[in-house]
C-alpha cells in the first residue's frame, strides 16, 4: 500500500483503473468521469469532484458470476475510493466472452 | 414459496389503491418509535390500512431490524436519494422511472434525510452506493442493475406475481 500523501498526487480515475487491472485483471477498461453531471447533488456538497464515474470493465473473472458478484467485486477493489469521496458508479461488467458474442 | 409470498403480499398490500404511485416511508426518531408515512399523491382514499405493517412501533427495534422489516414488508423497497417523485440523483431517478414502468407498489425511503438508515442499508446489504433496490425481500442492486434486468426481461419475470397481486386485490 503506497501511502495516502502519493495517491493524492493521482487523479482518482488514475487509481480506480491501477486497482481494476491489478485486481480484475481487466483487458478492457474505460473509465470517465461523470462528476460535473452531479455538480450541485445534495450528497456531493462540500466535496472537489471525482465523485462519480463510469466504468466499462471486460474481465474473464466475472464468468460464471451474476450482475450482483460482479458489481460486489468492482466495488471491493474500489474499497478504499469508496470510503475517501467516491459517491457512485455507473458500472457495465462484462466477459470477454460476452463481448465477443455481441460483436 | 411462491405461494406464501404472495399471501404475504396480498396481506401486506392489500387493496393498495393506486398501483403505481409511491409510498415513502420516513423514520426520524427511532428513541420515541418509528414514525412511518404512506403519501400517495392525489388519493384522497389514503387510508392508514395501506401504511407498511411492520411492528415499528416497537421501542426496541436496531436500525438493522428497521432495514430487515423494511424489505420483508415491502414487496419492492428502494431506499434512495431524494423521494420517487422528486428524486436528487439521476441515478435513483433512473431507477423509479423503472420500476414505474410495472404496475408495482413501490416503497421508498429518502436516505438523504436519514443518514443512519442510510449507513445500515449498506452494512445490511454490503452495497456501498445509492439507490438500493430489494424485491420481495431480495437484494437486486442499483440502477445499473435494475436496468439491465429491465431491458433483458428479468425484471418483468421477477415483478409478474406482485403486479397480478396488486389487480387481483383491486
Amino acid at each position: 500500500m503506497t501511502s495516502r500523501g502519493a495517491n493524492a498526487l493521482l487523479s482518482r480515475a488514475i487509481r480506480m483503473e491501477t486497482k481494476l487491472k491489478s485486481v480484475l485483471e481487466a483487458s478492457v477498461l474505460e473509465i470517465e468521469d461523470v462528476s460535473h453531471q452531479h455538480a450541485g447533488h445534495a450528497a456531493v456538497k462540500g466535496s472537489e469532484g471525482e465523485t462519480h464515474f463510469n466504468v466499462r470493465i471486460v474481465s474473464p473473472n466475472f464468468d460464471g458470476q451474476n450482475l450482483v458478484k460482479r458489481h460486489r467485486m468492482v466495488y471491493d477493489a474500489l474499497a478504499d475510493e469508496l470510503q475517501s469521496g467516491l459517491h457512485a458508479l455507473s458500472i457495465v461488467a462484462k466477459t470477454p466472452q460476452e463481448v465477443a458474442q455481441n460483436k | 414459496m411462491a405461494r406464501l409470498l404472495s399471501n404475504i403480499i396480498l396481506k401486506g398490500i392489500g387493496g393498495y389503491p393506486v398501483a403505481n404511485s409511491a409510498r415513502i416511508i420516513s423514520g426520524s426518531s427511532y428513541q420515541n418509535g418509528m414514525k412511518y408515512f404512506s403519501t400517495v399523491p392525489n388519493d384522497p382514499d389514503t387510508h392508514e390500512d395501506f401504511r407498511p405493517s411492520s411492528k415499528l412501533e416497537s421501542h426496541s427495534l436496531s436500525l438493522k431490524d428497521i432495514v430487515e422489516q423494511d424489505v420483508k414488508d415491502n414487496p419492492v423497497m428502494i431506499y434512495m436519494k431524494g423521494v420517487p417523485d422528486f428524486p436528487q440523483c439521476g441515478f435513483s431517478s433512473l431507477a423509479v422511472r423503472v420500476l414505474r414502468h410495472y404496475n408495482v407498489p413501490i416503497s421508498a425511503r429518502n436516505i438523504l434525510e436519514d443518514p443512519e438508515i442510510k449507513n445500515a442499508v449498506k452494512g445490511f446489504s454490503s452495497w456501498p452506493t445509492f439507490p438500493q433496490i430489494f424485491i420481495k425481500g431480495e437484494f437486486i442492486g442499483g440502477s445499473d442493475i435494475i436496468l439491465t434486468m429491465h431491458q433483458n426481461g428479468e425484471l418483468k419475470e421477477k415483478l409478474k406475481d406482485i403486479a397480478s397481486s396488486v389487480e387481483k386485490s383491486e
